[in-house]
Order: structure tokens, then C-alpha cells, then sequence
């Protein structure tokens, strides 16, 4: 037999944006009949090459030649006409028109008058949709169906446009289990019709259940390609976040001491059984004060999401949150700052600072009704507090009445933090603290984080770092798919450990497996 | 958009004659002597004071029954239907309505109303309606001059003859519709100056407060002032015209602007009464005396006839909507299969410190 | 070439742009003063000023109002028909008295305004839908509880409307007292850097545990009282109900006033000081193209160009 053809190759493919490198030489090569995985961590430039594909971006360098002929997409319209599809997250769909219609759009069925068909393209839609497990009235608008449906009918569309290659950016990730099972005998259906399959995900159970071949990307390149079967899950963790795991670990890469002396007393923070639709399937865990714990997993492993539920900010289904004993209520921002948990979240530009406002303000804005008597500011009492933090956390700011928006990154995760510790929080959340700031700055923050757990606070440290997250933590709790998948503890904090609990690699021991798919 | 609720009332006033006796109505004829409607003083004791037309000029189109391919019937036996454009809101959409609703009730004819609450395809839709609940006869104030082909085609179909009151459509007169009943709006204007003229002895400098812009009862308002001014007294100058949008505020706030700026103006004529009695406002506000300023509207509400009682206004122009004694004539004429006039001009009344505390009465 | 203009201008330019975002409003109100004195007749008068100042300050109160909610990057549509619905409640309960009549107006402007902020806080509506909907609607429940014009004749109204202290119009003085104290509440409350900060970043301000809700709903609360009031005022002064014509195409004189002010339409900051010489901006700007009798299309035109100058004075600080 005959190898299959080569349907799309992509030869050192580069593409810069203003500071970054986004994509560096990197090549692809899909052949009919292939499912084929696209993984890496955030900013490893998956996207940018999806986009490269599609003709949302235009190459700097590199060549993509489609079924034998170079080409250059202009729009997403032109490599779907060509035969590329892509099935996003969001459904690119029209919610109001009905599902024939989303289906058979742009290219109608007509009868000899020149008339839309109503009849046979509600029958077709019917015909087709039924062999994706979608049953439903094709007349009805497709915003009423649910997410897994609207996606499948995506699917369907995204075939049915003679489609030669197929990209699907994380498909699973608002599926219900039966509806992913549904996806994969599709996929299955679309390799068995010598369709090539992009296919991008986190979950690691869903890439070795359908795909064949897998390319690696970090930090813009490709770091592995081949047989997906010839790298096991340790491996493929491995090279993903590019820790080797003959490497030789230098100590004291980070400012982190090390271990804390917990008081070993009651917790000061207890979360159990967080669920959050989709994304959280039952979360525990606890902080003691003095305590900082790393929450380990993926990129889209429920880090963010447990950080954001704790805090009020992202609204539970069930689950409750403990504060020193307390039970908290109303399960709202507000009401959980008053309990003294403080997050400092992963997207410091869009939902930290508030970038028009000055150093000052932004300092002052969590603490202001306590600086406050009958809602009038005290201004001395603001100054006196700004000032006090600007010191300790060592702010550089032409005054404190510059423009947050103004200062560099690790300056302005300093006001973040001042904002929070003037609030005196019993429980610190830190979602990413160092990211995106220089190096100076990170080791800055690192100690803090270790002054602050030495003060008695609870810390929770997200961090995609492993030397941040192994060094600074004193546990480190693995997420994996929404659920947690095991614990480290004392000597186990180490980075094999972690990525072999990541990749749920069961020689991990005392680790206690938690299964889930959903 | 409440501006388009506004200006289609004023867009839509057309003059119209009180006073004209219900007998002469009757008399078979809608035109009525010249003479008769000239100087037209008569105190009306009926509350809705009825309305008479000029005279058509020689040669003007005329419109039978047998021309535009209706059937004659007999209208008290008869159902009209009559689409109003607006909601009752301000003086004289109310009367305009109340006096349809009145005279068919006097003449025993079966009427059905509708409004269209100033939206143009509820108006069509409710014509539409009107037919189908089985409307022999029409009367239409339109909210549009255009887009009416749809309506005139269903009319037509039933040959159910049609009269439009107070603005027209744009389309042909005898064969789409009978008749256009409305106000000379350029002869409101003339006889808004002359009332101008007699009250600032024809010198000096005037201002004229226009309607809103666009509009073509301000236009031809203004056309007619500014005629009769240059013809009849070269002395006075008109050296101030701003809009007042119809509205009463504005009208105090362009007059406030005006008398500071041109503190030796003569006279205002403001082109509608909520405008006029702004310009009032503004006088009194700033310690003016009545008659300081002569104004001059054109309307013939009951607050600027009070004006005149009061001395601050010198003359009131009206347009009496009150259509239906000649919108019914009308009919009543070209279903016996006699000759209505296509264009049925409306003489208009006129209230002055002579006739003011007399005729307020009348004003609606 | 475009390299070297590229090099040379952003800085002239910035320049330029930030003294106009931050004076250029007043300038403008001075060039208008300077040539109307020159040019136009008996304008240098105590009674000019008056006339100017009555007429301008209804749409500075609306205009304060309107400054909070654009400062939470929103908008209010329905001022103007809060005023007429200001106006019809005035005329219906002025019998019981003028106090009893504007507690029941500020019942019914709080009602819409909490409306509003309702949509706009709780139910998730863009506030430009929201209050577009209270907009139409509000007039249309003035129009019912008023149908038509009618005079009031009140002599506790008709004071409020013309009556003075020291010479010093009622209106003004309202107009002046109110203005102060909206900049206080923005200056000197923890709810005025609330509001700031809501509108610069409302991700950021509810992560940092700030009332939200409370903040955007009493903002519309507020506005619509104010707009009440400035509804009660300019039928005081007209001393008749117009819930037909009053407060017409106010929300666009509120927001023109704001944006010339000054106050960016991305929120996260409220010029009041502006937003008043913004309202004195146009008002002049209007007053000399009256008094000068030329056409009123040219007012329109006039205002269009200010605006536009206004927005790309502001264009700058998009960018920050």
C-alpha cells in the first residue's frame, strides 16, 4: 500500500510581533488520513500557527504548500474554500438562523427556479446531522441547541465544504463526555475518509485516544515531531514545559528559601469540592497559614479557574470555601475580600491594574471605605498608607500620582500587591506573579511572597514556572482536566514528580488518582 | 423622534375656516361665494365652529363620481372610515378628530377611526384595515405625502373613494383619490402680515420665528409674510429669522437671544402659537410690557387668543382644524355623482384686539 | 519620509493635543467672548450674560449627570425624556403644592434611573440600549400622564423659574451649587474613585471587590435626578408643561457638553469643570450664530466641527 498523500506542508514557517518572536522555523506536515496532535504551553505559538494556516496572519517566512501547490491565504475565507476548515472554541456559527441554515450557508440547495429549497435542505440537514449524533428539529435556530451540538453542527458544516484538512482548537473543552465520545467517532469518520485532522489540546487522554502523529511546540519552535505512540506521557510533559528529566537541577535558580515552619495549626484557608460547569469537577484544598502551596498542572487545567472560584470571582455550582473557620458566604468578590482572600490574578493588564488611574489610587482602591468616614476620603490617611507600601514593596514611580498604565510590569504587580496588602489578607491567591516582568522584578517578588508566607499568610502560587512553583512552594496540589490528580509533599516537591503526576504517569505513587474526562 | 411626533401636527395644520353656517354646508356645493368667505366675522354658536372653502379659481380641476370609476351611494347609509396620523396630543389633532367623530355622528353616518401613532406602516396597515372592516368611503390625514401606493391600490380595487385632509400625497387627484382639502399656508403668511403691518404701522424692523427647517408649512408661511411685506410696506424690514422648531422653549430662547442682541425690534411673527407664546415669555421675563413687541401668530389656539385678550399678542391667523362639516359636504357631493373641486382651499379666520374677547369661544 | 515626519511631529503634536484635551475648551469659550464682545452688539451686558447663563444651565445640570455615567463608560439616552416626564408629573401634582410635586417628580426620575442602572448593572444590557429603551419609554409615560402643553400658573413655580437672589437667577445658582458638588462627590468620595475606577477597568474594580452594581445604579439614579431637575427648571421658566417638545435631543446637547469637556467616552475619568465650559462652549457658540441671524443650519455645522475637534483632541488619550 502505498503511503498517503501529503496534504499540507508547512517549511520553516516564521512570524514576529512587535518584541516577540511568535513562530521560528517551523515545519509541518500532514498526511490524509492523519490525526494529528498540536501541543504546548501557553505562548508556545500554536495559535499563531493556526492563524498562519487559516490566513489570519501572513508569514514573514516559510512556505505552506496545500495538496502539492504553494499557496498564501488571504482571509479564513480563502483556505476554507481551499479546504482548510476550522472548528474553534467559539462556534463560528450564525445563533439566530436555524441549523439547516448555518449548514447548507453559501451554498444552498435550489430548486429549478432558482428558489431556496426549503424542504430539501431541511431533509439533507437532517441526514447529515444524524450521523454526528445530533437529533434535533434542523428548523429550529441553532443558538437554542447546546454547546456540543452547535459545535457539531460546525463540524458537519466544516466537512461538508469538502473539506482536505480539518483544525480543531480544543473542541472538547465545553463538551459533556458523551458528546466528546460523539467527536471522536467523528474524527475517526474523518480519518477513515482520508481527511487530515488538526488536532489541539490539553487533555492528554483525549491526544493518545484519536491521534496518531504529534508536533511539539515551545517558545515558538518545534522541539519534537513523530509518532505519538513512540512518546509517552511523561515524555511528551516533559518536552512540552522543556524540562529534561536527566537534567540536573541547579539549586537556587529562584529567591525562594525554601521550606516554611507552617504553624501547623488549623487551616486559614479550606476549599472543598469546587465545581465549576466545564472547568472545575470538584476541587479541594487547603492552605495553612504560614503555608504557601503550588498549584501545579496544564495550561487549561483548572488553575486559574480554582484561584478565580476561591476568590468570589468566578460563581460555583457547588463546593464551599472556609476562612479560618469561617464559612463564606455569598460566594462573591466583595464578600470574599471582607473574609481577607486576596487574588492577584494571571491577566495583571485586563483585570489588575486599573491603568488610568495613578499609583495612589490604585494603591488605595480595595482599602478606600476603611480610609473613608461617612464616604468622604481621608487624603492623609491615603498618603500615609501609599506611602508605607510604596517603601516596603520598593515602587518605582515618578510620584505617586503617575498613571499605573505607565509603570513597567513588575512595578505595576507591586501596586497589585500593595492594593491587596493594605486590604491584610489572611489568604494571598497568586495566579502567574511572574509572569511578564523582568528579571529583577521576579526575584523581588519571590522574596516577598516568602516574607509574606513568614508572616503568617496563606499563599496560594500558580505559576507556570516549575522552578518558581517547585522552589516556592512548600506543596504542591496537581490539577489535571478540572480535578485534582495528586498532592506533593516534602521530599516529593520535586520537578520528575510533578510532571510525571502531570502526566498521570502511575508509578508516581502515593499520588491518589483522580479520574475524570469531562 | 419626538421631534417627528411634532412636526408632523404643524406640518399637517391646515386653515381652516370656522364660522361658516351648518345651511350653507348643506346646500349641495362646497365651494362657497367669494364674498361670503371674505370677511367672516359670524359668531359660531355651535361648539365645533364649521369650516368653509375659497371659492376655486377658474379653470381649477373638478372631480365627478363617473370620472374616477366609483359607484354613487347614498351616505347616510354609507361607512366611513377615517385614518388619523397622529395621537390626540396637542389642540388640534383633538379637534380635527372630535370633529369628524361629530359631524358624521350628525349627518347618522357610520364611522370607523383609527390612529396611527405617528408611525407611517401602522397608518398603512390601519387604511387596510378600514377597508376590510368594509369602509365605503374614506377620509385620510396623512402622516406622509409618499409610499400610500399600496393603499390606493387596495382603494381602487374596492373603489372606495378617498379624501385626504390637511397634507397631501403624492399622487394623481380623480383617479387615486376625489379631493385634497387643506389651507393656503402662503395666504396664512399675508394675512399674518398685514396683521403686521397694522400693528407696527408698517416701519421698523421685524423678526420672524420660523417653524422647524424642512418643512413645507414654514416655507410657505414665510413666503407669504415676506411677500406682502415687500409689497405692501417696503419699510418694514425683516432682519431676524431663526428657527423655533414649533416649540414653545425654543421660541423663548431665540426671543430672549433676539431682544438682547436687536433691543429696537418692532414686531415678531412667530409661525406657529406655542412659538409666539414662548416669544411672550421671553418679553415678560425680561420686563418688557404688553405691546412693547408686537407678535403676531398663526394658529388660533386658545392661549394665543387669550394672548390677544391680554395685549401681548396683536394677531392670531387661524387654521381651524375642524374638517369634518367639509370633508362630509365633500363626500356627500361626489357620491350623488355631482362635481367636487380636486384642491378644496380652506378660508381662514383671523382673531385681533377686536374680536378676540368675543370669538375665544372658538378657538380650539 | 514618512520616517522623518514620523520622528519630528508626534512630539509638537502630542504636545499641541494634550493642551488642547486640557485647555482647549476654555480657550474656546474665551475666543468666543473676545470676538463677540468686538463684534456683536450690546453683548457686553449684565442682561446678555443673564440670558446666556438661564438658557445654558438646564443643560449643565443634565450635562453632570451625564459626565457620571460616560466617567463609568456608559451612556444616558433618556435625560430629555426624563425631563418631559419631569415636566407632566410637575403639572399633574403642582396642585398639592410645588414641594409635594417635586418629590413626587424625583419619585419617578429615581424610578427611571433605577431602571436604567438596573439593565445596565444587574441584567447585563448595554447602557446604550437600556436607557434607549427608557428613552422611548419615558416619553411615551410622560405623554400619557400629559398628553398636551399645558400652562402652569404657580406663583412658587413661576419664582423658582424667574426669581433671583442678589440678582443672581434661582437657575444659576442651582446650576453652580449642583456643579460643585458633583466635582466634590468625584474629587473627595470613596464613591467618585469608585465610579473612576469601574469605568477605566470593570474587570479590575470587581476583582478588586468594589460594588459594582451599587455604584452603576445609583450613577443612573443620579443622573435621572438631575435631569428631573433640570426638567422642573425649564418649566419653571416656561412656566408651562411641554412634555411633548421639552428636553428634545437633550441627551445629544448633555453628551456634546461632556465629550468637549474633556471627558472621554472610554470612562475612567470625569472632567466637571470641563463638562460646564463645554455647555458654555455651545450655548455661546449658538448665541452668536442667533444674534449674527444666521441660518441655523450653521448652528448644526458649527456644533459638528466642535465636536470633532473635541474628539480628536481626545484621540491622544486612547492611547495611554
Amino acid at each position: 500500500m502505498a503511503p498517503p498523500a501529503e496534504v499540507l506542508a508547512v517549511r520553516g514557517l516564521s512570524k514576529s510581533f512587535p518584541g516577540v518572536r511568535a513562530l521560528d522555523d517551523v515545519d509541518l506536515t500532514l498526511h490524509a488520513g492523519e490525526v494529528h496532535a498540536l501541543i504546548g504551553e501557553n505562548g508556545a505559538g500554536k495559535s499563531t500557527l493556526i492563524k498562519l494556516l487559516t490566513g489570519v496572519y501572513r508569514p514573514d517566512a516559510g512556505e505552506i504548500t496545500f495538496q502539492g501547490h504553494a499557496v498564501s491565504f488571504g482571509t479564513p475565507l480563502e483556505a476554507q474554500k481551499a479546504g482548510i476548515s476550522t472548528i474553534y472554541q467559539e462556534v463560528n456559527l450564525i445563533p439566530l438562523l436555524s441549523v439547516a441554515r448555518n449548514l447548507f450557508l453559501g451554498r444552498e440547495p435550489r430548486n429549478r427556479f432558482g428558489v431556496l429549497d426549503l424542504a430539501r435542505m431541511n431533509r439533507e440537514a437532517e441526514d447529515t446531522l444524524r450521523g454526528y449524533g445530533v437529533q434535533v428539529d434542523v428548523r429550529r435556530p441553532l443558538r437554542t441547541l447546546g454547546v456540543g451540538a452547535q459545535q457539531m453542527v460546525g463540524l458537519a458544516r466544516a466537512v461538508a465544504t469538502d473539506a482536505r484538512v480539518v483544525i480543531m482548537d480544543e473542541p472538547t473543552s465545553s463538551l459533556e463526555p458523551r458528546e466528546v465520545e460523539t467527536l471522536f467517532s467523528v474524527i475517526r469518520r474523518l480519518r477513515d475518509a482520508g481527511i487530515a485532522v488538526v488536532y489541539v489540546s490539553h487533555r492528554l487522554d483525549e491526544l493518545y485516544a484519536v491521534c496518531s502523529t504529534v508536533t511539539v511546540l515551545r517558545d515558538g519552535r518545534r522541539v519534537h515531531h513523530g509518532s505519538l505512540a513512540d512518546l509517552d506521557r511523561l515524555a511528551l510533559v516533559s518536552t512540552m514545559l522543556g524540562r529534561d528529566l536527566g537534567e540536573v537541577r541547579e539549586e537556587g535558580l529562584t529567591k525562594f528559601t525554601g521550606d516554611h515552619q507552617s504553624a501547623g495549626s488549623e487551616p486559614v484557608l479550606d476549599a472543598a469540592d469546587l465545581t465549576v460547569p466545564h472547568k472545575l469537577h470538584g476541587v479541594s484544598l487547603s492552605i495553612r497559614p504560614g503555608e504557601v502551596v503550588g498549584l501545579g498542572g496544564l495550561l487549561g487545567s483548572g488553575r486559574t479557574e480554582t484561584a478565580k472560584a476561591i476568590s468570589g470571582a468566578l460563581p460555583v455550582r457547588s463546593g464551599r470555601v472556609t476562612v479560618a473557620g469561617v464559612p463564606l458566604r455569598g460566594g462573591s468578590a466583595p464578600a470574599a475580600i471582607r473574609a481577607g482572600i486576596s487574588l492577584l490574578p494571571e491577566d495583571r493588564k485586563s483585570e489588575g491594574i486599573v491603568p488610568g488611574l495613578s499609583v495612589r489610587e490604585n494603591i488605595a482602591l480595595a482599602v478606600l471605605p476603611r480610609l473613608s468616614r461617612f464616604g468622604l476620603v481621608s487624603e492623609a490617611r491615603v498618603d500615609s498608607v501609599v506611602d508605607t507600601f510604596m517603601k516596603r514593596l520598593r515602587i518605582k514611580a515618578s510620584s505617586p500620582h503617575q498613571k499605573v498604565g505607565e509603570l513597567s510590569g513588575g512595578n505595576q504587580q507591586k501596586v497589585l500587591l500593595a492594593r491587596w496588602l493594605a486590604m491584610n489578607p489572611k489568604v494571598l491567591l497568586l495566579d502567574e506573579p511572574t509572569r511578564g516582568i523582568d528579571v529583577g522584578a521576579k526575584a523581588e517578588v519571590q522574596k516577598l511572597v516568602d516574607e509574606l508566607a513568614a508572616d503568617g499568610l496563606g499563599v496560594l502560587l500558580i505559576s507556570s514556572d516549575l522552578e518558581e512553583l517547585i522552589e516556592g512552594s512548600d506543596r504542591v496540589v496537581v490539577l489535571k482536566d478540572g480535578a485534582v490528580v495528586g498532592e506533593l509533599t516534602g521530599d516529593d516537591v520535586t520537578e520528575e514528580r510533578l510532571m510525571r503526576t502531570i502526566a498521570g504517569d502511575t508509578l508516581a505513587e502515593p499520588v491518589k488518582e483522580v479520574t475524570s474526562d469531562g | 423622534m419626538q421631534r417627528t411626533t411634532h412636526r408632523p401636527r404643524l406640518l399637517t395644520r391646515p386653515g381652516v375656516v370656522a364660522l361658516a353656517a351648518a345651511v350653507v354646508l348643506t346646500a349641495g356645493a362646497c365651494a362657497k361665494s367669494e364674498d361670503d368667505a371674505s370677511k367672516d366675522t359670524k359668531p359660531s354658536a355651535a361648539a365645533g365652529a364649521e369650516q368653509k372653502a375659497v371659492a376655486p379659481k377658474p379653470g381649477s380641476k373638478s372631480c365627478t363620481i363617473d370620472a374616477y370609476g366609483a359607484e354613487k351611494l347614498d351616505l347616510t347609509k354609507a361607512t366611513v372610515g377615517f385614518s388619523q396620523s397622529e395621537k390626540e396630543a396637542n389642540p388640534f389633532r383633538i379637534a380635527e378628530t372630535q370633529s369628524i367623530k361629530d359631524e358624521a355622528k350628525k349627518r347618522g353616518v357610520k364611522l370607523l377611526t383609527a390612529n396611527a401613532q405617528s408611525q407611517f406602516s401602522k397608518q398603512i396597515s390601519d387604511v387596510q384595515d378600514l377597508l376590510a372592516k368594509g369602509a365605503d368611503l374614506l377620509v385620510i390625514a396623512p402622516l406622509n405625502s409618499d409610499g400610500w401606493d399600496p393603499v390606493l391600490q387596495a382603494a381602487a380595487a374596492k373603489k372606495v373613494p378617498i379624501v385626504t385632509i390637511d397634507r397631501k400625497i403624492n399622487a394623481t387627484a380623480c383617479k387615486d383619490y376625489v379631493s385634497f382639502i387643506a389651507s393656503d399656508f402662503v395666504e396664512q403668511g399675508k394675512r399674518a402680515a398685514d396683521q403686521m403691518i397694522e400693528a407696527t404701522g408698517g416701519k421698523g424692523e421685524v423678526a420672524i420665528l420660523l417653524g422647524a427647517a424642512g418643512n413645507n408649512v414654514t416655507t410657505e408661511r414665510t413666503k407669504g409674510f415676506k411677500e406682502r411685506i415687500a409689497e405692501k410696506a417696503p419699510d418694514l424690514k425683516v432682519v431676524f429669522e431663526q428657527t423655533g422648531d414649533f416649540a414653545r422653549e425654543k421660541g423663548q430662547q431665540v426671543t430672549e437671544q433676539l431682544i438682547q442682541s436687536k433691543p429696537g425690534i418692532k414686531g415678531i411673527y412667530a409661525e406657529n402659537d406655542e412659538m409666539g407664546l414662548g416669544a411672550v415669555a421671553a418679553l415678560k421675563g425680561a420686563g418688557k410690557k404688553a405691546g412693547d413687541v408686537k407678535i403676531v401668530t398663526v394658529d388660533g389656539t386658545r392661549n394665543a387668543v387669550q394672548g390677544i385678550v391680554d395685549g401681548w399678542i396683536s394677531g392670531v391667523i387661524e387654521s381651524n382644524p375642524r374638517f369634518g362639516p367639509l370633508a362630509f359636504q365633500t363626500l356627500d357631493t361626489f357620491t350623488k355623482g355631482e362635481a367636487v373641486p380636486q384642491d378644496v382651499i380652506i378660508q381662514d379666520s383671523a382673531y385681533a384686539a377686536d374680536n378676540a374677547k368675543a370669538e375665544i369661544g372658538k378657538a380650539y | 519620509m514618512a520616517e522623518a515626519t514620523l520622528r519630528t511631529a508626534p512630539l509638537d503634536k502630542t504636545r499641541v493635543l494634550q493642551w488642547l484635551q486640557t485647555y482647549g475648551v476654555y480657550a474656546g469659550v474665551a475666543v468666543l467672548l473676545v470676538v463677540n464682545i468686538v463684534i456683536t452688539p450690546h453683548f457686553l451686558s449684565a442682561e446678555n450674560f443673564r440670558t446666556q447663563a438661564v438658557q445654558v444651565a438646564p443643560v449643565i445640570i443634565v450635562a453632570l449627570g451625564m459626565a457620571l455615567v460616560i466617567g463609568t463608560e456608559g451612556v444616558d439616552l433618556s435625560v430629555g425624556a426624563v425631563m418631559a416626564l419631569a415636566a407632566s408629573v410637575t403639572a399633574l401634582y403642582l396642585g398639592y403644592g410645588l414641594l409635594p410635586a417635586l418629590l413626587v417628580v424625583a419619585l419617578f426620575a429615581a424610578a427611571v434611573g433605577l431602571a436604567n442602572g438596573a439593565l445596565v448593572a444587574l441584567v447585563g444590557v448595554q447602557p446604550i440600549v437600556a436607557t434607549l429603551a427608557l428613552m422611548v419609554g419615558g416619553r411615551g409615560i410622560a405623554l400619557v400622564l400629559l398628553p398636551q402643553l399645558e400652562d402652569l400658573r404657580n406663583p412658587a413655580l413661576a419664582s423658582l423659574g424667574s426669581g433671583d437672589i442678589l440678582g443672581i437667577p434661582y437657575l444659576i445658582l442651582i446650576a453652580t451649587v449642583l456643579a460643585l458638588l458633583v466635582a466634590f462627590v468625584v474629587r473627595r468620595t470613596t464613591f467618585g474613585r469608585q465610579l473612576l475606577a469601574i469605568g477605566d477597568s470593570r474587570p479590575a474594580a470587581q476583582l478588586a471587590g468594589l460594588p459594582v452594581r451599587r455604584v452603576l445604579i445609583i450613577v443612573y439614579t443620579v443622573c435621572a435626578l438631575l435631569a428631573s431637575v433640570a426638567g422642573v427648571l425649564a418649566t419653571a421658566r416656561l412656566q408651562a408643561s411641554d412634555p411633548t417638545s421639552l428636553g428634545n435631543l437633550m441627551e445629544l446637547s448633555a453628551i456634546t457638553a461632556v465629550v468637549v469637556g474633556g471627558t472621554p467616552l472610554t470612562g475612567g475619568r470625569v472632567n466637571i469643570a470641563g463638562t460646564v465650559a463645554g455647555a458654555v462652549l455651545i450655548q455661546l457658540l449658538t448665541a452668536t450664530l442667533i444674534k449674527h441671524d444666521l441660518p441655523p443650519s450653521w448652528t448644526q455645522i458649527a456644533q459638528a466641527i466642535v465636536i470633532v475637534a473635541a474628539v480628536y483632541a481626545a484621540r491622544g488619550r486612547g492611547k495611554r
